[in-house]
């Protein structure tokens, strides 16, 4: 059932949301002259409206669970005290939160994620505790950017997977589709109850129809891992890299970390930190050796990860959405889509080849 | 001179950065130094800025 | 500006069928709008995947590094003044490099014009005094690439290279500018104030590095971040952490650093980490006379005493 949302309703129902649940949504970052220049997902200060006037966010929502750093435990050496040397853990903030604003990519990419976190060998606590407080608010894209290319990633501007509920704009107004009960609870909580007789099936085909960015993926999982690893390709891919963080980082999907204790004087802390396999000390061993020591190894490691093993391993498709932002904030213009391509295309050469 | 300049310009004051050359046998100079920076940096009281907030005191 | 990419063809093609070098490390078209991609090309048949136009800004001295061939690079201005760098500090050899120079009027500021266009640019184009762009709305716009270059290119005072085998085309005319202004305006701030100042700047950092890497100057086998034993500072988000990043990786640049622009070029949040090199710059210019980068047979300031150099600092 879709609801109306009409546009005074909108910061009235956030008031009344904001009594229980804390409030997330993208806010614009500005520049020197107080001109947007882009969004980010932030916690809203009270009686702030969430900018939904936006592309998309330049960070994917991928830190309102997996925060940058997080404190995972704290612990004292001072051996004068009881508790010395015990790690105990942060207590979780037990609110429950409603984040606004996630465009359809990074909630797919929230689902994707889970299936690292949340297995049935191991349960990620501090990524499922705010998973779990939280409501995933969609915002449907009726103007997708020109590197979009999430309906070939088995996504698009009206996915609903991953999402509580999903807005779109209507007017002055917004239309709002629950999609779990979550999200009902949420409509029912802010008041927004006005139905609305309309259905979202022409503006999800005319937002699909606007998506011109495609790649080709039919292939990948059909290809040998090992050919893929040995093409020839990787060094021309890689050659212009300079192994900064800006792609993993700003990927919706890339949920690897790294842990580090800091300590001051007698008092320490165990913090998990994002990590990025572009680093080079990403794969250090303690004994000095470095197996993904150059360049090209580390490039190839991202794309294969996102691209084959994940393809092989899931049997979910590939790891990427297609929200675009590695291809547009790329410091050198590595772009996915193009190499995606490259792999695709090496896989069903290698198979016609074998058939002649 | 070039650091200091830079950690002035980032906020730090001046006076919360010293470096001098001191011999072993130069105990008087010693003495002058020291008090000199500990005069210096209690004028300004303690620094908030630029620490971690583990690292700061009162 | 336009009509140089066919010298540089011609030039590169000639190098690699002589055998006098080996690869030419240059740009190629890129995916994206007001953005190439840098490149290698290893054999003569390839040279016309080269391209040269107001989006070249990436400093290709980065991609030089302990590099043990000889190459032909394509170097502008400020390019040719990070290998004068390279070569001094023993990263490279002169004999390995055959440097094609540029003279440059500039390199366009792509997030600037994407600030000023409604809905997102989908075709550009360019004639020599200017950029014009199409976006998704269907509109066309043009701007004039004087007011829409990078902040550096605008101050620059050395657009033609200082070293180079041969010049693509005739030198241009340089800028008499003040460097300096926006440094000292922070300068003309209480401590207060640039206290503030610095915190808002680092605010949005996400350490990823992209200014670091960017960097012709960076090129330690393991950065001071990323030592363990000692950890120099924290990996973490904290905002202290954040700027001591920024300060002392600036403090490395010191009487290096030619104002390239790479570091903010990379920045994906859009920060001016210039403010910091820039005052170290000033302040070398001001008290060592000193300019990095003009030639490989003089020793930059911070690698040589003087009896007269200033020493206020010291007691």
């Amino acid at each position: 059932m879709i609801k109306k949302i009409a546009k005074d309703e909108w910061a009235s129902g956030l008031s009344k949301l904001a009594k229980t649940y804390r409030l997330f949504g993208p806010v614009a970052e500005r520049g020197p002259d107080g001109a947007r220049t882009f969004h980010n997902f932030k916690a809203l200060a009270p009686g702030e409206l969430p900018d939904l006037d936006l592309g998309n966010t330049r960070l994917s929502a991928k830190s309102l669970v997996f925060p940058q750093s997080e404190a995972m435990f704290t612990y004292t050496l001072d051996e004068d005290r009881d508790d010395h040397h015990i790690l105990k853990e942060v207590p979780a903030d037990g609110m429950s939160r409603v984040a606004f604003g996630i465009r359809p990519c990074d909630a797919k990419a929230l689902a994707m994620v889970r299936m690292n976190f949340d297995t049935p060998e191991y349960k990620d606590p501090y990524w499922l505790r705010l998973y779990e407080a939280t409501t995933f608010v969609g915002l449907a894209c009726d103007a997708p950017c020109p590197t979009c290319f999430c309906t070939s990633t088995e996504c698009g501007p009206y996915h609903e997977e991953g999402l509580d509920l999903l807005l779109c704009a209507e007017g002055e107004g917004l239309l709002a589709k629950a999609i779990t009960e979550k999200g009902e609870r949420l409509l029912a909580d802010a008041g927004w109850e006005e139905a609305a007789d309309q259905d979202l099936g022409a503006r999800k085909a005319a937002a699909e129809g606007c998506i011109t960015s495609r790649i080709g993926t039919d292939q990948l999982a059909e290809g040998d891992l090992l050919d893929l690893h040995g093409a020839d390709f990787w060094e021309d891919v890689a050659f212009a890299c300079i192994n900064c963080g800006t792609c993993t980082y700003l990927c919706p999907t890339c949920w690897c970390f790294d842990i580090q204790d800091e300590v001051f004087k007698q008092e320490g802390q165990r913090l998990r930190q994002w990590d990025s396999c572009m680093f080079p000390i990403f794969t250090v061993h303690t004994t000095g050796h470095n197996p993904r020591d150059t360049k090209t190894q580390r490039v190839r490691q991202r794309f294969m990860h996102k691209l084959k093993y994940f393809v092989d391993k899931y049997e979910k498709g590939i790891m990427c959405v297609g929200c675009g932002r590695c291809v547009r904030h790329c410091p050198v213009n590595i772009d996915i889509r193009k190499v995606a391509d490259l792999m695709n295309r090496y896989t069903s050469d290698a198979a016609k080849a074998e058939q002649a | 001179m070039l650091l200091s300049n830079l950690l002035e310009y980032m906020g730090i004051e001046r006076n919360r950065l010293h470096m001098s050359w001191v011999s072993s046998a130069e105990a008087t100079k010693f003495i002058d130094v020291v008090t000199e920076v500990t005069e210096a940096v209690r004028a300004l009281g303690p620094n908030k800025y630029f620490i971690k907030d583990q690292a700061k005191v009162a | 500006m336009l009509t140089y990419i066919d010298e540089i063809r011609a030039a590169s093609a000639r190098l690699l069928q002589e055998g006098a070098v080996e690869m030419v490390v240059g740009f190629r078209q890129g995916s994206q709008p007001m953005m190439n991609e840098p490149c290698l090309i290893r054999r003569p048949e390839d040279v016309d995947t080269l391209v040269w136009d107001s989006h070249c800004g990436i400093n290709l001295t980065n991609y030089l590094t302990n590099r043990k061939e000889k190459i032909a690079v394509i170097a502008k201005g400020c390019d040719a003044r990070n290998i004068v760098t390279h070569i001094i500090e023993n990263k490279i050899e002169r004999e390995q490099l055959y440097i094609l120079g540029v003279p440059c009027q500039g390199m366009v500021d792509k997030r600037q014009i994407a600030m000023r266009v409604a809905g997102e640019i989908t075709e550009v184009g360019e004639s020599d005094t200017e950029i014009r762009v199409q976006t998704t709305r269907g509109e066309i716009q043009t701007f004039a690439k004087a007011e829409v270059l990078q902040q550096n290119c605008t101050l620059c005072t050395h657009r033609n290279p200082v070293l180079y085998d041969a010049l693509i085309a005739e030198a241009v005319s340089e800028q008499t500018v003040d460097r300096y202004t926006d440094v000292a305006a922070i300068e003309a701030m209480t401590i207060g104030e640039r206290q503030q100042y610095f915190q808002d700047l680092f605010a949005p950092c996400i350490r990823c590095y992209a200014c670091r890497n960017a960097c012709p100057l960076c090129y330690c086998p393991t950065c001071f971040v990323d030592e363990a034993q000692p950890q120099w500072v924290g990996k973490g988000q904290d905002a202290v952490d954040v700027m001591t990043f920024h300060f002392l990786r600036a403090y490395h640049c010191a009487g290096r650093c030619t104002d390239c622009g790479a570091c903010e070029r990379a920045c994906p949040v859009g920060i001016n980490m210039r403010v910091l090199t820039k005052k170290l710059e000033k302040d070398c210019v001001n008290n060592f006379g000193w300019e990095a980068g003009l030639s490989p047979d003089v020793r930059p300031a911070l690698d040589t005493f003087n009896l007269d150099d200033p020493d206020k600092l010291i007691k």
